[in-house]
């Protein structure tokens, strides 16, 4: 190496590559190239270096992918050429162990006003999609019926998660490996509940337990939520007797940490929706329309089992004429100290946080269609935030709105598949459901590149 | 026939699926297990890098990734055994040495093996759940080599008899210890802990334990506490060369419960070098060690500080209670003084400024500075002398410094009324004696008093200063206004005193001699005539004169005497000798202060201006006395001193006390006026913690002198006993 200045010569397949050890060091220790270079396989190299200088390293794969990766390594851009299936440099990267540099460079730092369509994906099942969640590598999941969908970030299918005939009530990641799944009981046969499964191979590993009073018992498990500092997962439950309220787990033991029964007057065990607050050290539940009638929202302080905030929306109306405005989803942003709301007409409401008696702010600004009679096919809005934006999908696009006063930013809309029920964000990208067509949008920002 | 010839084509099923060579996989990995035994034996050099990897990688995407991962687990089990028995059969000492290296051989080897399995721990251990491969490697190191049989005792035994070694002084291999202790990190925090640091602080625990017992028999307390905390700096400096950081809590915990917790008692009450030692011979090295280990333990401080507080209590009770102490009141303040300033910088030295400790200091002197009832006398004497003589020539910087001082003696002070009594009678001595050293400083001290416990208390003292200043500006107006008429005459100088400002004396009766008696009548004229509706008393007693005196040899001497001695001495004016009867007669002063007059005019030397018979120190009823024409003296002007006894006489203190209890009188009953007013309904107990309180800053009210006031309150109708409840009291409007 010393007569080369740090070059380095390999032959791929037959081809001649020269390079730099700095570009190589790109690549990192723990890479196959990082490794091949390592002392500890060269130890002739540090004796006689001379002859060293004019070895060339052999590899037995592909040249033209080879260049492709080489040139990530010394420019940090992909450039893939157009006969070369993704697919087939996916795998030569996963074979130097270069798969992590590869997925950095096709999609930057999320943010909802430099999205891009990249993918549609269609999947085998109908349409009526329950939900869609994205996981924290880019992969996706996506609920029908009693059948979960994995996708990797490669937007390759995996094994699905099949759970014979039990209704998906929810899904989510604990990591890119680990998916949770709620399920619904049925009936006398004791099924039901939650379980841990592999993304990657659809394997059961562990199921949650509730018990009471030491029994175990079943119960249908609902909408759930992550505690990202403690390791926590929050499920609304349902059993067959009193035993409603929201159920906690341990991530990491999968044991039961606390249950925090349902006390008159809110409805926790129906919730549609589990938000776990980490600066306040409370979780939100909201129990929304069409579930029931009354629209429940609160946080729930677990230290002292009490319900720190409420609001609900019973006693407001005297009559439930259809053109009520109803809560129908609602979601915390904790740096604002408010709930946001959607109603029926995609008008955008907030209730303040600091304040236990205040009502729904609704917000004209954020009117961005006429109204229309809402059809057969629409679907209910849902809301999500990422970053200090605010993403609501409407009909058969999502808008995303940001700063203080929350102002319409940017709209994601494509032309076909139907209404969206259900999008979700993760990983650096979005995923929207459609419900027409089983079909799902995959949203990504592009990385910025040094022009 | 052609038809017969011709043969259906028939299109067969593909049997044969594309199979890979069977023994392919069996192939591939007895290179891998090859190479793996290559790495182990050092002869890697000959290996390709590429070729193992990508075999690995083929494995694994044919699906055989759970025999390359089970046979990597028998592989490097295999080795580890081999390994293990080299090292059990290394000689005694060289054996941490051998494990020391093959622990490094094994983290090597494993570095490869992780390299060459790389794919397999990407893609094959998380989705199927296999432990990754250097975790592996670390288990597997764990299992068959630290915890096996023979090599787990003896590890540790080895590494805890070289500690031990260390603890006795012999040089060990600290680097080595060091890697062994990494290793056992490396292995997870559970393995250092279980098979290292739970028995090395049980081993640790008995070491200090049989040491400290065998110290503590042959040292004092001085040298066993630098020998404890020299234990306690050689254990932090083997943590931070060899052991894990998380130790360092673990084991000075383990000395400190040894070596100080278990033989706190012991050691604060060594004989001949225990804390009462250490505080008496001022050894601030020694206190702060002491300080600085016991703070270490639970109960430690408290410990020094009982011991602190009861010495401090006890050798103060001596000292107050000291018959020949009290002899000199000034000397007994100033031992105090010395005695709190000791304190203080034993604390400010050696206890790093505690505050507990500056606590415990106060309320000890608390204790037993009231001890002693005639505190507060000695106290404002100790004032008197500082504030008379004692402060002349000292800056202004130093006379606030023993001034503060003195408060700091004052706020311990139960009865701080009966000290405001004793400071007025000296002050009015002062002030009229015209002997104060520092205006100032009379203020400063004033000002301290007032910052103290308030307006009240010095408003009577302030208002003496007023009388002082006033007192000047009369005489002034009375000097313009007779200038014509004085002559020759006597010269008069009045001070004007507010009657209850100034402490009462009984207004004794003196004849004083016709030429002053003239002057003061016609100041007394000049006075009422200005300020109407006034009267005047003279205050004798209190006086003082200068005389011009001729004696045998025409040598002239201005005398400086008291208002008393200038009568008697006046008397000699028209007679050379007179007794003591004859003297008595003439002026009438009360006997005691006449036979002190004689008795300093007479009988001292030097200052005899008098003669008397017969020649004896005391005065007797029947002596005669005569002008002393042989007198002499170097200086033009003579003070003659008065024989005064400056510290209370017994009959005297009684009075005074008899007038503090009496003064206390009214402010206890004002005290349980004022409560109940407010309160409309009380029970006695109640009355009397309240009334304690707020007068807690004048004085402690003694509870049996409270419940008198009580009774005579009821009796003048301002109180009543509840009909009910005989222990509740009820105001009455």
């Amino acid at each position: 190496m010393a007569s080369g200045r740090g070059r380095i010569r390999f032959n791929v397949g037959g081809k001649i590559f020269e390079t730099t050890a700095t570009t190589l060091a790109n690549a990192g220790r723990h890479s196959m190239l990082g490794a091949l270079l390592d002392d500890s396989w060269n130890p002739r190299q540090t004796v006689e270096g001379e002859a060293a200088a004019n070895a060339e390293y052999f590899i037995d794969r592909s040249p033209a992918c080879f260049a492709v990766l080489l040139d990530l390594l010394r420019t940090g851009e992909l450039h893939v050429p157009p006969n070369m299936p993704e697919k087939l440099l996916y795998r030569e990267a996963l074979f130097y162990g270069l798969l992590d540099q590869v997925r950095a460079a096709l999609w930057g730092p999320f943010d909802g006003n430099r999205l891009q369509l990249v993918d549609s994906v269609s999947g085998r099942a109908p349409g009526d999609g329950t939900a869609i969640r994205a996981g924290p590598d880019g992969g996706c999941c996506v609920a029908h019926g009693s059948m979960v969908h994995v996708y990797d970030w490669m937007l390759e299918e995996h094994r699905p998660i099949s759970l014979d005939y039990q209704q998906v009530n929810d899904v989510g990641y604990i990591d890119a490996e680990s998916i949770v799944i709620t399920a619904r009981e049925r009936l006398g046969k004791g099924d039901g509940g939650m379980g841990v499964f592999s993304s990657s191979t659809g394997e059961l590993r562990h199921r949650f337990r509730v018990s009471h009073y030491d029994q175990v018992k079943s119960f249908t498990a609902g909408a759930l939520s992550f505690g990202s500092s403690d390791y926590k997962i929050f499920a609304s439950c349902k059993g067959r007797c009193n035993e409603y309220g929201i159920g906690v787990w341990d991530q990491i033991t999968g044991q039961q940490a606390d249950f925090f029964y349902e006390p008159p007057g809110c409805s926790l065990g129906d919730a549609d929706k589990l938000q776990w607050l980490d600066g306040d050290k409370c979780l939100m539940v909201a129990t929304l329309f069409p579930r029931t009638d009354n629209c429940f929202i609160g946080l729930l302080d677990f230290r002292d089992k009490g319900v720190i905030w409420s609001w609900s929306d019973a006693g407001t109306s005297v009559s439930l004429s259809l053109d009520e405005k109803r809560v129908l989803h609602a979601i915390a942003i904790e740096d604002s100290r408010s709930i946001c709301v959607v109603n029926q007409y995609d008008d955008l409401g907030f209730i303040d946080l600091r304040s236990n008696a205040g009502g729904v702010r609704w917000s004209s600004r954020s009117k961005l269609t006429n109204r229309k009679a809402p059809n057969e096919e629409s679907c209910y809005p849902k809301l999500a935030t990422h970053n200090g934006q605010l993403f609501s999908s409407m009909n058969d696009g999502i808008s995303v709105f940001c700063g203080p006063e929350w102002v319409l930013t940017s709209t994601l809309r494509r032309s076909y598949g139907g209404s969206i029920c259900d999008f979700s964000i993760g990983g650096d990208r979005l995923f929207a459901l459609h419900s027409e067509e089983n079909v799902f949008d995959v949203w990504e920002t592009p990385p910025s590149r040094f022009i | 026939m052609s038809a017969q010839k011709k043969r259906n084509f028939k299109i067969e099923a593909f049997k044969h699926r594309v199979e890979l060579d069977p023994k392919y996989a069996e192939r591939t990995w007895k290179v891998l297990e090859h190479a793996i035994h290559e790495i182990y034996n050092h002869n890697a050099s000959g290996l390709s890098f590429e070729e193992l990897y990508r075999n690995a990688y083929n494995m694994v995407l044919h699906k055989y990734g759970e025999k390359l991962y089970s046979g990597l687990v028998t592989t490097m089990s295999g080795h580890l055994k081999e390994i293990a028995k080299s090292i059990e059969d290394s000689q005694g000492g060289l054996f941490l040495e051998e494990l020391d290296r093959k622990w490094g051989d094994h983290n090597k080897a494993l570095q490869m093996i992780r390299d060459i399995l790389m794919y397999m721990d990407r893609t094959f251990v998380p989705i199927n759940h296999k432990t990754p491969v250097h975790e592996l490697g670390l288990n597997l190191w764990r299992d068959n080599i630290i915890r096996s049989g023979k090599i787990q005792t003896r590890l540790l035994d080895t590494l805890l008899d070289l500690i031990h070694r260390e603890r006795t002084g012999e040089v060990i291999n600290r680097s080595l210890m060091r890697n062994i202790t990494k290793m056992l990190m490396d292995l997870g925090s559970s393995v250092y802990q279980e098979d290292f640091e739970k028995p090395f602080l049980e081993v640790s625990a008995s070491f200090y334990s049989g040491e400290s017992q065998q110290l503590i028999e042959c040292c004092d307390c001085g040298e066993y506490l630098r020998k404890a905390e020299r234990r306690l700096t050689e254990e932090t400096e083997r943590v931070s060369h060899y052991l894990d950081v998380k130790s360092e809590v673990k084991i000075t915990s383990v000395v400190e419960g040894e070596m100080i917790a278990n033989h706190m008692q012991r050691l604060v009450h060594m004989e001949n070098s225990g804390l009462v030692n250490m505080l008496v011979e001022d050894r601030y090295e020694d206190l702060s060690r002491m300080y600085n280990l016991f703070r270490r333990v639970p109960d430690g401080l408290s410990t020094v500080r009982d011991v602190m507080t009861s010495h401090l209590r006890e050798t103060g009770k001596q000292l107050v209670g000291d018959p020949e102490r009290l002899k000199d009141p000034v000397d007994f303040v100033q031992h105090l003084l010395d005695e709190k300033d000791k304190y203080d910088k034993i604390i400010n030295k050696a206890f790093n400024n505690d505050k507990s400790f500056q606590n415990a200091l106060n309320s000890s002197f608390e204790y037993f500075i009231n001890l002693n009832n005639r505190s507060p006398e000695f106290i404002s004497l100790y004032v008197d002398d500082k504030l008379r003589k004692g402060l002349k020539g000292v800056s202004e910087e130093d006379v606030e410094v023993v001034l503060d001082k003195v408060m700091m003696l004052f706020r311990y002070l139960q009865e701080k009324d009966v000290f405001e009594k004793y400071y007025k009678q000296h002050l009015a001595k002062r002030l009229l004696s015209g002997k104060t050293a520092s205006d100032d400083a009379e203020r400063s001290m004033i000002v301290k008093l007032k910052t103290e416990c308030g307006y009240q208390f010095t408003s009577k003292l302030e208002g003496m200063f007023t009388d002082m200043k006033t007192s000047v500006d009369t005489m002034q107006g009375f000097y313009t206004s007779q200038y014509c008429e004085t002559g020759d005459g006597p010269t008069l100088a009045v001070q004007v005193l507010t009657t209850g400002s100034w402490p009462t004396q009984p207004s004794a009766p003196c004849n004083l001699p016709a030429e002053i008696l003239g002057i003061c009548e016609r100041f007394r004229t000049f006075y009422l005539g200005t300020h109407t509706g006034r009267r005047l008393t003279w205050q004798t007693n209190m006086g003082t004169a200068d005389i011009k005196a001729t004696f045998g040899k025409g040598q002239k001497h201005e005398l400086n005497v008291s208002t008393y001695q200038m009568c008697i001495l006046m008397l000699f004016n028209s007679a050379d000798q007179l007794t003591y009867r004859e003297i008595e007669q003439a002026i009438e002063i009360p006997a005691p202060d006449l036979k002190r007059c004689l008795q300093s005019l007479a009988c001292v030397k030097g200052k005899n201006v008098l003669r008397k018979e017969p020649m004896s120190k005391d005065i007797a009823e029947d002596d005669a006395f005569y002008f002393n024409d042989k007198f002499t003296s170097k200086f033009i002007k003579v003070k003659i001193g008065t024989v005064a006894a400056q510290k209370e006489s017994e009959p005297e203190k009684q009075e005074t006390r008899q007038r503090v209890e009496e003064d206390r009188k009214p402010q206890i009953e004002a005290a349980i006026v004022r409560i109940m007013k407010s309160r409309r309904v009380l029970d006695h107990n109640t009355i009397v913690t309240e009334v304690t309180s707020q007068l807690q800053s004048r004085f402690l009210p003694n509870p049996v002198v409270i419940k008198k006031r009580i009774e005579s309150l009821i009796e003048r109708e301002f109180l009543e006993r509840d009909k009910n409840d005989r222990k509740l009291y009820r105001y009455l409007a």
